[in-house]
């Protein structure tokens, strides 16, 4: 297996097993979210913000992989 | 029982309104047939569309350089922002009426729902102090997004390099934005604390009085001592670390996000040569959502970490 054949692999993996986590925790905001909505409809707008605001930090790691991924592919990583 | 004639009363709304939805129903087809049609004006067999391959530099292009400083695409790009939102402001604010036009209205609903953000989150006092860089990262960071949306905003090119490219996708306004947010937010703490800020990172004040108790015979609550003071020595290299890794990750989700965004968009022009009419509305709609959406997550968590920072830390006295 040649070096280009690495790459693409890396790519893959990379971005593959890096989505993982924040797909979970992303679920589980949603969820937090729902349950508390569920309780009191009322603090809705609010619930909403604080959503949102959990979901970005979640999926910022997934953004991280995404980056790492990109370099990979794309031969900007020498 | 009158009707109120609008604008052309066969049509029921607006000729404004009703030229606006005619442009935009015929632009987004005319556009995507054009580029399609296009590439087979290059070749002559019809049945090689030519699709131009997609060429993503990472970094900004320099176009032309002002005395020893290059000036990048993106550099361009977040000027025209500026310019735009100057003007924006100058319009609403010229000559502002008690029962506001449409374009006031509309700023003014913006900025009243940033203020009670600010307000909610960090009370009376510290919103206010919050307020213009929250609503200034916000507004800069959305109108970045937004305008990088703009049909053919992308398609100017200057040689070889696009002249006008999304100002979110360079990674040093992330970097500058990020920076700006950190050194404000130290600053916050620092000015409400004075030195006392420093203590949820450097924390030995426990350890140090398990050791003196040591020397003075209580042997039992100098142990305790020194065990939860070890404890918070540790914890406060931890909250230090990730303080500090702030930077980096303000900088890379903001970048990343929008970077991927739009290799995203040029991947799926690039694959779909002629079946992607659905699919486009879709991902422009996305991207839009997506722009705003870390304005908002930028803004609020400068916002959050700011409130975090000016909050007293008062020690947690342990039985």
């Amino acid at each position: 297996m040649d070096a280009s054949t690495f790459k693409l692999l890396a790519a893959g993996l990379c971005m593959g097993l890096g989505a993982i986590g924040p797909g979970i925790g992303v679920g589980l905001v949603g969820m937090g979210a729902l349950n508390a909505l569920g309780r009191n409809p009322e603090a809705r707008g609010q619930i909403m913000t604080y959503m949102i605001l959990a979901i970005a930090m979640a999926e910022a790691i997934a953004i991280y992989a995404l980056l790492i991924t990109i370099l990979i592919a794309f031969n900007v990583v020498k | 029982m009158s009707k109120k004639k609008v604008g052309c009363g066969c049509l029921g709304c607006s000729i404004p309104l009703v030229t606006f939805i005619v442009l935009v129903v015929l632009i987004i087809p005319i556009s995507i047939w054009g580029f399609k049609l296009g590439g087979f004006a290059h070749s002559k067999n019809p049945s090689q569309a030519f699709v131009p391959t997609i060429n993503i530099s990472l970094p900004a292009e320099v176009i032309f350089h002002i005395g020893p400083l290059p000036v990048t695409n993106t550099i361009i790009a977040s000027f025209l922002t500026v310019l735009v939102l100057v003007i924006i402001a100058l319009v609403v604010t010229r000559k502002p009426k008690l029962v506001p036009t449409r374009i006031q209205s509309m700023m003014e609903a913006i900025i009243e729902w940033l203020y009670n953000f600010c307000k909610d989150t960090a009370g009376e006092k510290n919103g206010r102090k919050f307020f213009p860089l929250v609503s200034t990262i916000f507004l800069f960071v959305g109108f970045n997004a937004l305008m990088n949306l703009i049909p053919g905003y992308n398609s100017i090119t200057y040689g070889e390099a696009h002249l006008i490219r999304g100002a979110n996708t360079d990674i040093n306004t992330a970097l500058a934005l990020s920076i700006i947010s950190f050194v404000c937010v130290t600053y916050w703490g620092i000015q409400a604390n004075k030195f006392g800020f420093f203590k949820q990172f450097f924390n030995p004040g426990r350890f140090i009085k398990g050791w003196g108790q040591l020397f003075t015979g209580k042997f039992k609550s100098s142990l305790g001592n020194i065990g939860f003071g070890f404890l918070d020595i540790f914890v406060g290299i931890l909250e230090a670390i990730s303080y500090l890794i702030r930077l980096i990750s303000f900088t890379f989700r903001l970048f990343g996000n929008m970077l991927g965004g739009e290799i995203l968009v040029l991947v799926l022009f690039y694959l779909l040569v002629f079946g992607g009419f659905g699919i486009i509305p879709g991902i422009y709609g996305f991207e839009m959502l997506i722009g705003v959406i870390q304005a908002l997550i930028f803004a609020g968590l400068t916002l959050v970490f700011a409130t975090m920072a000016v909050a007293s830390h008062s020690e947690e006295e342990h039985t």
